[in-house]
């Protein structure tokens, strides 16, 4: 139901080519406005998909995030401040609030000033470590930029980075060499709701360009450890993206030519990767949204009274269905599952008694619907088929319809003649049955036959 | 003279804006040692590693030993310390890295001391062996040093578990499938049917029981006589009655048979006051 | 038991005898029985005082109840011999035996001279003593107790409900 806004704005605003799935009112809180003109490429390039974005300084003291209670903004881009932090109305706990209430957050810093130590406290929230002292930058002798950063290798190039997993969705691949000058790393916590987006080569490390020493004996982290783009999907799914190197946004790197050590000269996709970067971040992409779900019988005709019945008998045979969409910049299409995960169905009280994956079987315009069958568990009790498709870089799905599943009914057990275990014991009632209408029978009409009766009873006459 | 030549060769690098033959790194004097805990000096594997080459055998590290690498940067054949010498470790399986810094002395003399402390559970649940690289590298032009040194392999003693680490991720689960309980079985239909002969063995039984001792339904006509209508209808009602039991059974609903039931019972009742009654006159004429 | 036998019997035999059956067929009874019988000796006592003292009509009854516990051994066995599979069968079945002895049994007590006897053959006796010259015992019977055929009608309504029951547990 929350998409039907969009929905709507997406009607009105047909000429607009692209827009997010969760409103367009970005703020960019940004604290020297002579900045903004050098990246005004990611300006154009977000006002170009729809968003309104509305600048702001970190100082601005009527700057609020909510409005009567309502978020003012759908998204916010945070650049790295140049002061203590980003004032009161940034605070950490008010960017938290603003999570909750489903908003969306890039926060951007940069290796060449040191982070202040409230961002650093947001980061924990998330479980996002920034090294102690706040301000390294990493450096890789091996995959550096020649051209501009020839001494102090501090200009990193990186391919597009591939899937996170062999099962998950890749939104930020693609051809290209992306530059990331002097990028502050983070360490990611052990937290499944975090995901690194781009890691820093294998020889990379960070340090402190202050501390003045010949070789660094103490390390931050290393190689793959340190990430440079890292993406926290909260459990509302609002999204909060930290990309370690502000500069790669500029316009400056966006058409950059770049070469490596023992390479060619190539071009900087860094302009591609902000776009995938940003929409992600702005639920363009990887939203995920539920259409019908239907479960019935598993029979031929079915009727619209057999849809999503409320009780089910155990060892009934059941059909599952769910209609998933995913959001692609501007339109939703049909969802397909990456290779090697699965969309699975639970069929549980408590605990799952099964838990199916589900099969495309059908596809509509911007819909695929996916679907199984199983036989209710031999178990009576309140069950609910459950989807929760909780995945990296994708909103999460949890669907939750309860069912009761009852005994056989009286009548629905076979009948006792058709068990042949039980023909003995059938025999034997009718048995009684039939002896005890014979017994009748002799009671009522019997004539005592022995003369001993009959002298008997003569005598008691 | 080496360390003139080089000097002579950086600066030749730093005035020219174009390197033309691009320096690197490298080092010399490299050995790894692993030293067993209590056991004495000496003691122990200590080999020397090839510079730009690596050791053809695995190094085991048990739980208690340390490994040591001793080494020399040089730029250029050299010595220079570097901001960069690092021991990389990298599990070929996974593709997890991790390095470890050495301690870098004014004049490159390198050295790095390693545990089972130091290694993270990922590595220590490894069962092959780990590659170990050497980097040494530094700012400007020179070309950083990344090479293969040895394979580092955990000598884990039979009786030490290996170490396991969970981490949890949003994925797919292992499916599920409920294991239904078995229906029951009837038993094997020779038995059911001997049975169920003997039970009907027990009619033939009874019979002949009753007509030993006598039995006879000499007085149904004497009984039709005196009271005809009664008793043709107690009898037929009784019959009636587990007829109408019969249907139930095999395919009559109870609220069919209620009604059945209870007019047939009236008929019953009456009947059978009546016919009883007559049963009675007979007994206390003394037929019975 | 055995043993308390030979004294039971011939206490609890004389009492309805001297107005059912003659004299010298009851008195061979105890006659044969020494404080030291045997047990098969006591058996064949209690078998022949049986056939001797029981009428025709119980000995009818009794076979009926012979035939019931017949056919509820056999559907016992074989639910001990494969199995009690469809429950509900095996109780309805067994139980419907069960029931209609049970009702056989009252029946036999409140209709057969002997097994009635205790109760009835006092007040019998009582009623005769009296000087009430009374044609049948039941007619004496009458005021405390139940005749034959209203024990009769009893049985046929108990069976029936009984039966009703079975089947509709048998399924």
């Amino acid at each position: 139901m929350r998409w039907c806004p969009s929905l709507l704005l997406f009607g009105f605003l047909a000429a607009v080519n692209a827009l997010s799935s969760s409103g367009n009112r970005l703020l960019v809180v940004l604290e020297d406005a002579e900045e903004k003109g050098s990246y005004s490429t990611l300006w154009g390039d977000l006002e170009g998909r729809g968003y309104n974005l509305i600048f702001e300084s970190p100082k601005n003291e009527q700057l609020s995030l909510f409005e009567l209670g309502d978020r003012a903004y759908d998204h916010i881009l945070l650049l790295p401040p140049k002061s203590k932090g980003f004032g009161p109305s940034l605070s950490p706990k008010n960017l938290v609030d603003f999570m909750n209430s489903d908003g969306n957050v890039l926060l951007a810093l940069s290796g060449k000033s040191t982070t202040p130590s409230a961002i650093s406290s947001l980061l924990l929230e998330f479980d996002l470590h920034l090294s102690t002292d706040r301000s390294s930058v990493v450096v890789d002798h091996f995959n550096y930029d020649t051209l501009s950063a020839s001494d102090k290798h501090d200009v990193l190039l990186l391919p597009r980075p591939g899937s996170l997993r062999p099962d998950t969705k890749n939104f930020f691949g693609g051809e290209g060499v992306l530059a990331f000058p002097s990028a502050n790393p983070h360490t990611l916590g052990d937290n499944s709701l975090l995901a690194p987006i781009l890691r820093a080569p294998t020889t990379a490390y960070s340090y402190n360009p202050k501390e003045d020493s010949n070789s660094v004996e103490e390390v931050f982290a290393t190689g793959s450890q340190l990430a440079l783009v890292s993406a926290m999907q909260a459990r509302n799914s609002a999204r909060f993206t930290l990309l370690g190197s502000v500069e790669s946004l500029q316009d400056k790197w966006f058409s950059a030519t770049v070469k490596a050590p023992g390479g060619n000269q190539a071009e900087t996709a860094n302009r591609d990767f902000a776009k995938q970067l940003t929409a992600w971040t702005f639920k363009e992409t990887g939203v995920l949204k539920v259409g019908k779900i239907e479960h019935h019988l598993a029979k031929d005709d079915i009727t619209v009274e057999d849809l999503n019945p409320s009780i089910y008998r155990i060892k009934n045979e059941t059909v599952f269905s769910i209609e998933v969409s995913e959001y692609n910049y501007d339109r939703f299409i049909p969802f397909t599952v990456p290779t090697n995960d699965a969309l699975q169905l639970e069929f549980t009280m408590l605990s799952p008694f099964h838990r199916l994956t589900l099969h495309p079987t059908a596809t509509t315009a911007n819909s695929t619907i996916y679907n199984t069958a199983f036989t209710v568990p031999d178990q009576h009790g309140i069950f609910s088929f459950r989807v929760n498709y909780k995945r990296p870089f994708l909103t999460y799905l949890e669907e939750k319809h309860e069912v009761t599943v009852r005994h056989y009914a009286h009548n629905e057990y076979p009948r006792s003649w058709k068990i042949s275990g039980g023909w003995v014991w059938i025999a034997g009632l009718w048995s009684v049955v039939g002896g005890f209408l014979a017994f009748v029978f002799v009671w009522l009409y019997s004539v005592p036959a022995s003369s001993v009766a009959k002298g008997k009873s003569k005598k008691m006459q | 003279m080496q360390w003139w030549h080089s000097i002579l060769q950086l600066s030749l690098l730093a005035s020219s804006a174009l390197p033309v033959a691009a320096s690197s790194w490298g080092f010399a004097d490299a050995t790894v040692s692993v030293q067993t805990k209590g056991a004495g000096v000496g003691a122990g594997l200590k080999e020397q590693i090839p510079s730009n080459g690596a050791l053809s055998t695995p190094v085991p590290l048990g739980n208690a030993d340390t490994l040591k690498i001793v080494l020399t940067s040089q730029e250029d054949k050299s010595a220079k310390s570097a901001h960069q010498v690092f021991l990389l470790l990298q599990d070929p399986g996974s593709g997890l890295d991790i390095s470890y810094p050495f301690s870098v002395k004014g004049n490159g003399k390198s050295r790095v001391e390693l545990t089972w402390k130091d290694l993270p559970t990922q590595f220590l649940s490894v069962s092959k062996s780990i590659d170990a690289r050497i980097l040494i590298g530094s700012f400007g032009s020179s070309k950083a040093y990344d090479e293969p040194a040895f394979q580092l392999s955990l000598a884990r003693g039979a009786d030490e578990p290996v170490p396991t680490f969970e981490v949890s991720r949003y994925g797919k689960l292992p499916e599920i499938h409920h294991i239904f309980k078995d229906d029951a079985q009837s038993p094997p239909i020779v038995i059911t049917l001997t049975f169920v002969a003997m039970v009907l063995a027990t009619f033939p039984i009874l019979a002949g029981v009753w007509l030993y001792l006598g039995a006879n339904v000499c007085h149904l006509s004497t009984a039709m006589k005196s009271a005809p209508l009664p008793h043709a209808a107690f009898l037929g009602s009784l019959l009636a009655i587990e007829g109408i039991f019969f249907l139930y059974y095999t395919s009559w609903t109870l609220f069919q048979i209620i009604p059945a039931v209870a007019a047939v019972g009236v008929v019953t009742f009456i009947s059978g006051s009546r016919a009883l009654g007559e049963v009675q006159g007979r007994r206390l004429a003394g037929l019975r | 038991m055995p043993t308390k036998r030979p004294s039971a019997t011939p206490s609890s035999a004389p009492s309805p005898s001297p107005s059912t059956t003659p004299p010298t067929t009851l008195l061979s009874g105890p006659k044969t029985l020494s404080a030291n019988a045997s047990v098969s000796d006591i058996a064949c006592n209690v078998w022949n005082q049986y056939l001797t003292t029981t009428p025709q009509r119980t000995m009818l009854l009794d076979a009926f109840m012979a035939f019931l516990v017949l056919v509820g051994g056999v559907q016992f066995a074989y639910c001990v011999v494969a199995g009690n599979y469809p429950f509900n069968a095996f109780l309805s079945g067994f139980c419907a035996a069960v029931g209609q002895f049970v009702l056989t049994a009252s029946l036999r007590m409140q209709t057969s001279p002997s097994g009635s006897g205790e109760g009835e053959g006092n007040k019998s006796f009582s009623a005769a003593k009296a000087g009430k010259v009374v044609g049948d015992r039941s007619e004496g019977v009458k005021d405390g107790g139940v005749s034959h055929e209203r024990a009769f009608a009893d049985y046929i309504f108990g069976s029936l409900i009984l039966h009703f029951f079975c089947i509709n547990f048998i399924n």
